[in-house]
């Protein structure tokens, strides 16, 4: 739909005016009833946001090419270390993280119905979730680093500490953001106000995910293959 | 003649990029920069050739402190979008003069180390790995004024800046953390000349002074378009 300037509608006519302005009452009637019908051309969170999803994730992109390129100079050694990460941990904090994502899905369609008090304790469950991967990423840091790993023992045990590493930072901003989500619910912020805040969390939350998701199988799976 | 001022001061963006890169170029940073990799021969070698290095050099620390000028635009507009506690804005201008300060003081021991290149090799080493470090590691004042004129973009109600500017900052933010590890790698990727040290910030921070610039310019454009509207309805 294009949106005619302020400029523009003042040199508009009278009734054409008044058309647009029931023209926008109807598209916003139209967006709060996108519950049983969503629409196609409805951006989650706003736009904007995905300048910063997608550039986020190129910047991960491109550390997985330069990773997936050094492997291929020296995959013996690639292979080695691999096999010594703990996968079961790895593994467990996949399915943990795929939990709260569930979580935050759960809580955004709560919160849409007007179901706050649900929608806060899925939220809760979504944080301990965050709450458990990172006290595990870090027990993983101590043991790597007790049996002599560190990030100076070679090319793959640095990118693994700095992949690891950049990933729980987003994963701590995103409890971050989450704790902000529950503090809109407390305050009790209905949805049409709170669908931007609410929408852009579930996305970073989703990426943080799916993030962990290709580190998990890039340096703990193919690696060790 | 405001409009006039703010417009000139937002360019300071695009000046600071383009002379930067060329006083890089002329003292030869660009290419292919010293690394902490690099041999004794050629970290001298690098600082004594005559008064091109020098001259390049001096262009840099010149043309850095252009950031400046746009810092203080910055600050004007995010005093609009805050109104009553510009905590934000203090923050901005506080931090962005700190980063004026950590562009130029490195960049003035470089032209330092190249004003007498016949000493112990070892102490030019020295002095280049301090100058380096300088250059890349503090990036705490940069993440937070970044990380300021995003929340304040976003908190903004009248939409003074497009709200994407905000996600730009963000992004940028997130850009500068693996500066820090240019302290523990002496080469490859992570050392301060690799991909993700060197050259992601060098990109990243040009994307950032250029989209101020850009959407400062516009924003300036358009707060100046009222005002001369208003003007010519005082004249008819």
């Amino acid at each position: 739909m294009s949106r005619p300037d302020a400029r523009a509608r003042e040199e508009l006519p009278d009734f054409l005016w008044l058309d647009e302005e029931e023209g926008l009452r109807s598209a916003a009637s139209l967006g709060r009833s996108n519950l049983t019908e969503p629409s196609q051309r409805h951006t989650p969170g706003e736009v904007g946001l995905w300048i910063f999803i997608l550039g986020d994730m190129t910047l991960f992109g491109v550390i997985f090419l330069v990773f997936m390129w050094e492997r291929r100079s020296d995959s013996g050694v690639f292979k080695a270390s691999a096999q010594q990460l703990i996968q079961p941990i790895g593994a467990f904090n996949t399915l943990v993280l795929l939990l709260s994502s569930y979580l935050v899905v759960r809580a955004l369609f709560a919160h849409r119905i007007g179901r706050v008090q649900a929608a806060g304790r899925l939220i809760l469950g979504a944080i301990g979730c965050a709450g458990v991967f990172a006290a595990l990423k870090v027990t993983e840091y101590f043991v790597e680093v007790s049996e002599g790993n560190t990030p100076s023992t070679g090319l793959f045990f640095t990118f693994y500490f700095v992949l690891a590493g950049l990933h729980l930072l987003h994963v701590l901003v995103g409890t971050g953001l989450l704790s902000a989500w529950a503090v809109a619910l407390r305050k009790g912020k209905q949805w049409p106000s709170a669908q931007r805040l609410v929408e852009g969390v579930a996305v970073y939350w989703h990426m943080v995910d799916l993030l962990w998701i290709a580190i998990f199988t890039l340096v703990y799976l193919v690696c060790a293959e | 003649m405001p409009t006039r001022i703010l417009t000139i001061c937002a360019w300071g963006g695009p000046a600071t990029v383009v002379l930067a890169l060329t006083g890089w170029l002329i003292a030869g940073v660009l290419p292919i920069p010293l690394g902490p990799d690099s041999t004794v021969d050629q970290v001298v070698g690098f600082y004594s050739q005559d008064t091109r290095v020098l001259a390049g050099l001096f262009l840099s620390t010149v043309a850095v402190c252009f950031v400046l000028p746009l810092i203080a635009v910055i600050s004007v507009f995010m005093m609009r979008m805050e109104g009553r506690t510009p905590v934000l804005t203090f923050l901005q201008l506080v931090t962005g003069a700190a980063t004026g300060v950590c562009l130029l003081l490195p960049l003035l021991l470089m032209t330092t180390i190249a004003f007498r290149p016949g000493r112990n090799p070892e102490l030019t080493v020295t002095l280049n790995d301090i100058a380096w470090l300088l250059f890349i590691t503090p990036v705490a004042p940069f993440m937070i004024q970044n990380v300021a004129i995003g929340v304040a973009i976003l908190n903004d109600k009248r939409q003074t800046l497009p709200r994407w500017v905000a996600y730009v900052n963000f992004w940028v933010a997130f850009s500068f953390t693996p500066d820090v590890l240019a302290f523990f790698f002496h080469s490859g990727p992570f050392g301060w000349r690799g991909i993700f040290i060197f050259w992601l910030a060098l990109t990243t921070y040009s994307v950032f002074l250029i989209v101020m610039s850009v959407t400062l310019l516009k924003a300036i454009r358009e707060s100046a378009e009222p005002r001369a509207a208003e003007v010519a309805v005082a004249a008819a």
